[in-house]
């Protein structure tokens, strides 16, 4: 509240300012194109609520009274992009009186701009969201509750009470997505080593890692070293019957000592059996990288691929990959859920106009026509259907992905509210423990007293 | 003229930036401050916390007291390496030879692609387990290692890179050696100066407040690299490139902890401030401004 | 004799300096024509050229091609190297110069705006533009320039201009010149090697400014080259080839803004300046 009465106050100041400035630059300005900027942006500053819904004056006379404007924000690449303009473009047909004021960027910029616009409550009415970042802007309120909208028959329910938090839907699910590994099947097979089966658990996967240790080349190994990522050794703890490491939305904190020391000693032993990469090559890895990742590279002959992703590394290697479910335990293993979403803005003013884009995003058939799979897999069984015949050899394997697991699949574990620094921690961490400067006890030490602080805060 | 005069004359010359600060750039700062003792997410608004950020950071965060080592290190070494270096090149280059301007853009080059994502890509190249530096080492007999990927040689490889980057530090220097007046150099050359002497007696003491320049901007700068750290490193591995504004930025953008940030912004300050600070009274022995009469003699 | 070999050696170093600078951005030029299959392997050069990666990269967009982008950062440009040599040098003069009221106040306050790390001021700058409804707009991105083009820039010039001998403004007032004009006429011309300095550099580092063009800039329609080169990385796929030969072809302006403007920080007017 201070911060608004302060900047109303500097907001003015500048503002007197600029036009000082403005006038001394001369009115050509305001003539050509260059006014754009200016003329454009001057009016919605009279309105003091700003917000992302500009006045509907520009363009289209003959607008209904009821004209809206939405905004809408997304990342992704340009297919997505420009198919997601032309489904905006269907739906302002559709629906006279509806237009758009669409932002779309990349995954990086996104997640740089989407703080800025939350802190000067500006977010659009419309926005992407995903699994890894949904829990901390709905614990901040910037999200919107969508449980009252319909979804029957569109999206199984046992789906949609999986992805509520707190009991309520944020966020409007738009594809399946799924956690397996994909494997190098060529290279495997000339090797003579036997290829990871569907709901191979555990102890096959670390076996596997010895036997391709001894059929394979020096330099090369069966799996990579997944010490230091925090998601691997959440799956082998639930995998095996234990808590998740944050659960109830990260008001409980659970590391499981025994499990915890197994798993990172079976790595250990692995470093020193050389059945996984030395240290320095495990982090040198970047995926997708044509020259650095792990299996395009041809160092590691399995990498960990979801239904959304493989598409980039299959089209690194075409033909080559093949793919598998996460290692299994007694409990299950890996997870086959969306986590991808549009979620409503809590600021937004026309928030049943957005709702209402939103089912039809994922149920109107020329939509899906158009959208293809530029979000993966439709979430939607019918429009699945309808693009079915479609699916190009990178999608397919995605799809593969998704089948191979579904079966044991466990839930989708995002990381919770302030969570986030106890990830990164355990990844420099377990990073210590791998170059030998850390003991496996100290970290379990570190790492457990941070979860617990953090989740204390959280209750 | 009456001081009176002088003050309103200064006050002109200097409204342009006095006005902007006032309006533009004042109250984003004192936000910050005020911010640095609250806990903001900027998802929501700023709760009032009074000192706990600060009592986190010299209490028990780990992660700053690191990242001050990490970025002590940096500076240590990367300030004096680009400065002796961009001299000796901006030397080289102030020279009169034939195509001379494409040897200076050439060599300025790699600094135009500072922040680029190439940049990533390329150091990769050169200094990953399979980069060039290997594949030299390997003719040689000795066996590399993942440089960019290994604890102890992680931010050797940044330090590096800053200092092939020295292009604007370069430009700087010879702009200022071009303002050595040439008639110095000639009169020296007359009393039968060698180039030894000429180089202490004339070029360092003409070019003392542009390498005084770029001795505080050195520092200024270094303290808060961030790039090279970020597309390359990620700070890693284990914290081992974790500079204190990489440290900084993932308070404030991945884990919403921009009050946190605030106060390292603001403990940032005052190291950096008071490191400029002593280096402006240290100046007065060794900075050589014409207009003040010399006190070099 | 002597003189001429000494001139030959100068030139083998510099030549061989120049290419063991040079040489990653040559293996960046061949890397940004190797279709995918390639990019891993050690050869600095691609058994055939993809000239398709630059044409293809060039028109990535169906909406908008890089020309567009282009010469919308190159517009931006010209405000913010406009306003940064016209402001340096005058706020830079009153500091170096003139003995007014609370100037080495002033003075410490700008260099401290250097020392606070931006990424704790750029939300409420946000907040600030945001409110005055100047977001998705070029105005936050030049208008900053217009203020004495940051306190890197005036404290460079101070620098320059206290290296000036005082002799020359002496000389000046004595011909009845008030500080108006000794500035005009005597400073201003003697920091043109530092003001093409300015130049140079606010060019080169406004143009991958990325984080504050990507909160000022929405629409795709006012993108900038930095801000259109990103769209080229999603969360997973990245368009190497088409990335790798955008972005050679982004510091190209760069390179050329340099190149031709070197001869006029090297002119050694500063000579000429003190003999008249």
């Amino acid at each position: 509240m201070m911060m608004r009465k302060g900047s109303k106050f500097w907001a003015l100041l500048a503002f007197a300012a600029l036009l000082t400035l403005a006038g001394c630059g001369g009115s050509g300005g305001n003539g050509g194109n260059g006014g754009n900027a200016g003329s454009g942006n001057a009016s919605p500053s009279a309105s003091p609520s700003g917000g992302s819904s500009e006045a509907p004056s520009s363009g289209d006379g003959k607008a209904p009274a009821a004209s809206v404007k939405l905004g809408i924000m997304w990342w992704g690449a340009d297919d997505r992009h420009e198919a997601t303009l032309k489904a905006l473009d269907l739906y302002s047909k559709q629906h006279p009186g509806t237009t758009f004021a669409p932002d779309y960027m990349a995954w990086d910029g996104y997640w740089q701009k989407l703080p800025a616009l939350a802190a000067s409550k500006t977010v659009p009415d419309i926005l992407q969201m995903d699994a890894a970042y949904i829990q901390d802007y709905v614990a901040k309120g910037v999200l919107e509750d969508l449980s009252d909208l319909d979804l029957g028959g569109i999206v199984d329910p046992a789906v949609i009470d999986n992805l509520k938090i707190d009991g309520k839907l944020y966020g409007i699910p738009l594809s399946q997505n799924a956690q397996g590994i994909a494997f190098n099947k060529p290279a495997l097979e000339a090797a003579g080593i036997s290829l990871p089966q569907k709901n191979w658990t555990w102890d096959d996967y670390f076996a596997f890692a010895r036997e391709a240790r001894q059929k394979l080349p020096k330099g090369k190994y069966g799996i990579g070293d997944a010490s230091s990522a925090w998601d691997w050794y959440n799956w082998y703890q639930t995998g095996n019957g234990g808590k998740p490491l944050m659960g109830d939305n990260g008001k409980t904190f659970t590391l499981d000592k025994d499990l915890f020391v197994k798993y990172q000693q079976t790595f250990a032993d692995l470093r020193k059996e050389q059945a996984v990469p030395p240290p320095d090559k495990s982090l040198s890895f970047v995926e997708n990288d044509p020259s650095a990742d792990p299996m395009a590279s041809g160092v590691v002959m399995t990498r960990g691929a979801t239904t959304g992703s493989v598409a980039a590394l299959y089209t690194l290697m075409p033909d080559q990959v093949d793919v598998v479910g996460i290692p299994t335990g007694p409990a299950g293993g890996g997870w086959a859920q969306s986590t991808i979403f549009l979620s409503v803005s809590a600021n937004s003013q026309h928030k049943e106009e957005a709702k209402a884009f939103l089912k039809w995003f994922i149920t109107d058939p020329d939509a899906g026509q158009t959208l293809k799979m530029t979000r993966g897999i439709p979430i939607n069984p019918d429009i699945f259907k309808q693009l079915e015949p479609t699916m190009e050899p990178k999608d397919l394997i995605g799809k593969k992905i998704y089948d191979m697991s579904v079966e044991k699949a466990l839930p989708f574990y995002s990381i919770a509210q302030g969570f986030t620094e106890w990830v990164d921690t355990y990844k420099s961490t377990m990073e210590g423990v791998m170059f030998g400067q850390t003991s496996i006890e100290d970290a379990y030490d570190k790492l457990n007293k941070l979860g617990q602080q953090i989740a204390a805060k959280n209750a | 003229m009456a001081q009176r005069g002088r003050n309103v004359a200064g006050y002109v010359f200097i409204s342009p930036w006095l006005i902007g600060f006032l309006l533009l750039t004042l109250w984003p700062i004192a936000q910050s401050f005020y911010l640095s003792f609250t806990d903001y997410s900027m998802l929501a608004d700023p709760v009032w916390t009074g000192l706990a950020n600060y009592r986190h950071m010299f209490g028990d965060d780990d992660s700053f007291t690191k990242s001050l080592k990490v970025t002590f290190t940096f500076v240590l070494f990367s300030v004096p390496l680009k400065l002796f270096f961009s001299l000796m090149v901006a030397m080289l280059l102030a020279k009169n030879l034939r195509g001379m301007n494409v040897y200076r853009t050439l060599i300025y080059f790699p600094s135009l692609i500072g922040g680029s994502i190439a940049v990533s890509v390329l150091w990769r190249n050169m200094f990953g387990a399979d980069g060039y530096i290997n594949a030299i080492l390997a003719w040689f007999g000795i066996a590399g290692k993942g440089w960019i990927s290994s604890p102890d040689t992680a931010l050797g490889t940044l330090i590096l890179l800053n200092t092939w980057q020295f292009g604007s530090t370069m430009v700087i220097f010879l702009a200022g050696l071009k303002q050595v007046p040439q008639e110095l150099y000639e009169a020296a050359a007359v009393d039968g100066a060698g180039s030894f002497r000429r180089f202490f007696r004339i070029t360092l003491p003409m070019l003392s407040p542009v390498m005084f320049f770029n001795l505080v901007l050195g520092i200024i700068n270094s303290f808060q690299m961030f790039t090279a750290a970020f597309v390359i490193t990620k700070g890693g591995p284990v914290q081992s490139t974790y500079v204190y504004a990489m440290f900084l930025y993932e308070k404030a953008f991945k884990h919403f902890q921009m009050g946190y940030a605030s106060a390292l912004a603001w403990v940032l300050l005052a190291i950096v401030a008071a490191l400029t600070a002593i280096n402006f009274l240290v100046s007065r022995y060794w900075v050589f401004y014409e207009a003040e009469g010399g006190r070099e003699g | 004799m002597t003189v001429r070999r000494s001139k030959w050696v100068v030139h083998l170093v510099l030549i061989v300096f120049s290419l063991l600078m040079i040489y990653p951005v040559i293996w960046w030029l061949g890397a940004s024509l190797k279709p995918l299959d390639e990019m891993r392997l050690p050869a600095i050069w691609p058994s055939k050229p993809m000239w398709s990666n630059y044409s293809d990269g060039w028109h990535f967009s169906d909406q908008y091609s890089f020309a567009h982008f282009f010469s919308n950062t190159l517009l931006m440009e010209v405000g913010n190297v406009f306003g940064s040599v016209l402001t340096a040098a005058l706020v830079a003069y009153g500091f170096a110069r003139l003995n007014f009221k609370l100037r080495g106040m002033w003075f410490g306050i700008l260099l401290l705006t250097m020392m606070l790390p931006t990424q704790v001021t750029i939300i409420p700058q946000y907040i600030l533009y945001n409110s005055v409804g100047l977001v998705n707009s070029y105005v936050p991105l030049v208008l900053p320039h217009f203020f004495g083009g940051g306190a890197f820039f005036i404290f460079l010039i101070v620098q320059f201009i206290r290296g000036i001998p005082r002799d020359l403004d002496e000389a000046a007032t004595i011909d009845g010149a008030s500080v108006y004009g000794i500035f005009w006429r005597v400073v201003l011309p003697l920091v043109k090697p530092a003001l093409v300095t300015v130049a140079i550099f606010t060019f080169i580092w406004s143009w991958d400014d990325f984080f504050a063009q990507i909160l000022y800039l929405s629409s795709v329609e006012k993108f900038t080259v930095a801000l259109a080169l990103r769209m080229f990385i999603d969360q997973f796929e990245i368009q190497w080839g088409q990335l790798l030969a955008m972005s050679l072809l982004s510091v190209v302006p760069s390179a050329l803004m340099f190149f031709f403007a070197q001869k006029h920080f090297v002119s050694g007017i500063a000579t000429t300046g003190l003999k008249g």
